[in-house]
């Protein structure tokens, strides 16, 4: 990111309206910075949880794990992970505009976010129909999982949509909010009184990509060696 | 909407400010592609034995640059530095207690 919070008045027309419960507008965007980030830690130690167990079952079955994890879509994964950091900019973007007082710029480049997270949605719905087709959902009892010989592989497999699919939902939980958001930051005076709302939510945003940078080498790198 | 959304209908002080706002998203952005290219080369060619050693420790400064420079833990105050560092710190005791349980089986 670019420079640190505007402080007030630096920018005309850019600010936050303080609510009755707080002091300053210094002690009120510290709060709801401090806020997003207790939330966020819940969500790193959810995720965190879910990669150990990937690392525990590597260990406790590393060929069956090798043999899942060669099944999976590397290269939609790694495209995908082009995308989020596309994605992490074009947010980036967005709050350097907020704190400039560049409404139009701000909403197109929240507009450009959605619409990469939505790509992000796409190729991962494609690479599930793929992983369907390659009969590698073996939670499906009426289609022969591919690697049935190995029934440790299910362990992995099964993990791999437990911690992408729950990835999925907090992508597409805020593509929606975003959206919400872009809808109102596009009305006149929305910097003057809210604009360390795209700071917060810009936090969330970076924090689903810091996600998927973990998911991506977790789950379809390092187990395809030895 | 304030402000001209094209290059051209800019100001030489607003093409300054611009510069200036966007030059660490526009660095982090590159780093992160280049350090991604790396882990990608990595895990399609398998060059070495342990080759995953390379790939977390590049995903481990990715995650630092994220965290540090986009989502601006190094320009916050102590205590929202402190939430985001005692995240890390829990982390590592379920990291750590856990592997101890396995690895010790």
């Amino acid at each position: 990111m670019s420079s640190a919070p505007v402080p007030e008045g630096a920018v005309e027309g850019v600010g936050v309206a303080r609510v009755a419960h707080f002091e300053t507008v210094a002690q009120q965007r510290q709060a709801a910075t401090l806020g997003i980030w207790a939330w966020l830690i819940t969500e790193l130690l959810l995720f965190s949880a879910l990669f150990l167990v990937a690392l525990v079952v590597r260990i406790e079955h590393p060929e069956a794990t090798i043999a899942a994890a060669r099944h999976l879509k590397f290269w939609i994964g790694a495209t995908n992970t082009v995308v989020l950091i596309c994605s992490s900019l074009t947010m980036s973007m967005a709050i350097a505009f907020s704190r400039m007082g560049w409404q139009r710029a701000m909403v197109r480049a929240m507009l450009a976010t959605a619409a990469l997270g939505g790509l992000f949605l796409v190729l991962k719905g494609y690479e599930y129909y793929a992983d369907w087709d390659e009969h590698m959902m073996p939670f499906l009892a009426d289609r022969p999982f591919a690697l049935a010989e190995t029934p440790a592989a299910r362990l992995f497999v099964n993990l791999y949509y437990v911690a992408t699919i729950l990835h999925a939902v907090h992508l597409l939980t805020g593509i929606l909010i975003l959206l919400g958001m872009t809808w109102m930051a596009a009305r006149a005076g929305f910097l003057a009184r809210h604009q360390n709302w795209i700071e917060v939510y810009g936090l969330y945003w970076h924090f689903i990509d810091l996600v998927w940078i973990l998911a991506f080498p977790i789950l379809y790198v390092v187990n395809r060696s030895s | 909407m304030s402000r001209p959304g094209r290059w051209a209908a800019l100001s030489p002080e607003d093409r300054a400010l611009l510069k200036r706002h966007l030059r660490a998203p526009l660095l982090t952005f590159l780093a992160l592609l280049g350090l991604l290219a790396v882990n990608v080369a990595l895990g399609a060619t398998l060059p070495f034995a342990r080759v995953w050693i390379v790939e977390l420790a590049v995903v481990t400064v990715m995650v630092a640059i994220i965290l540090l420079v986009s989502m601006e833990v190094r320009k916050e105050p102590p205590l929202v530095r402190l939430f985001s560092a005692l995240g890390f710190f829990w982390v590592a005791i379920l990291v750590g207690m856990t592997l101890t349980d396995v690895l010790a089986r």
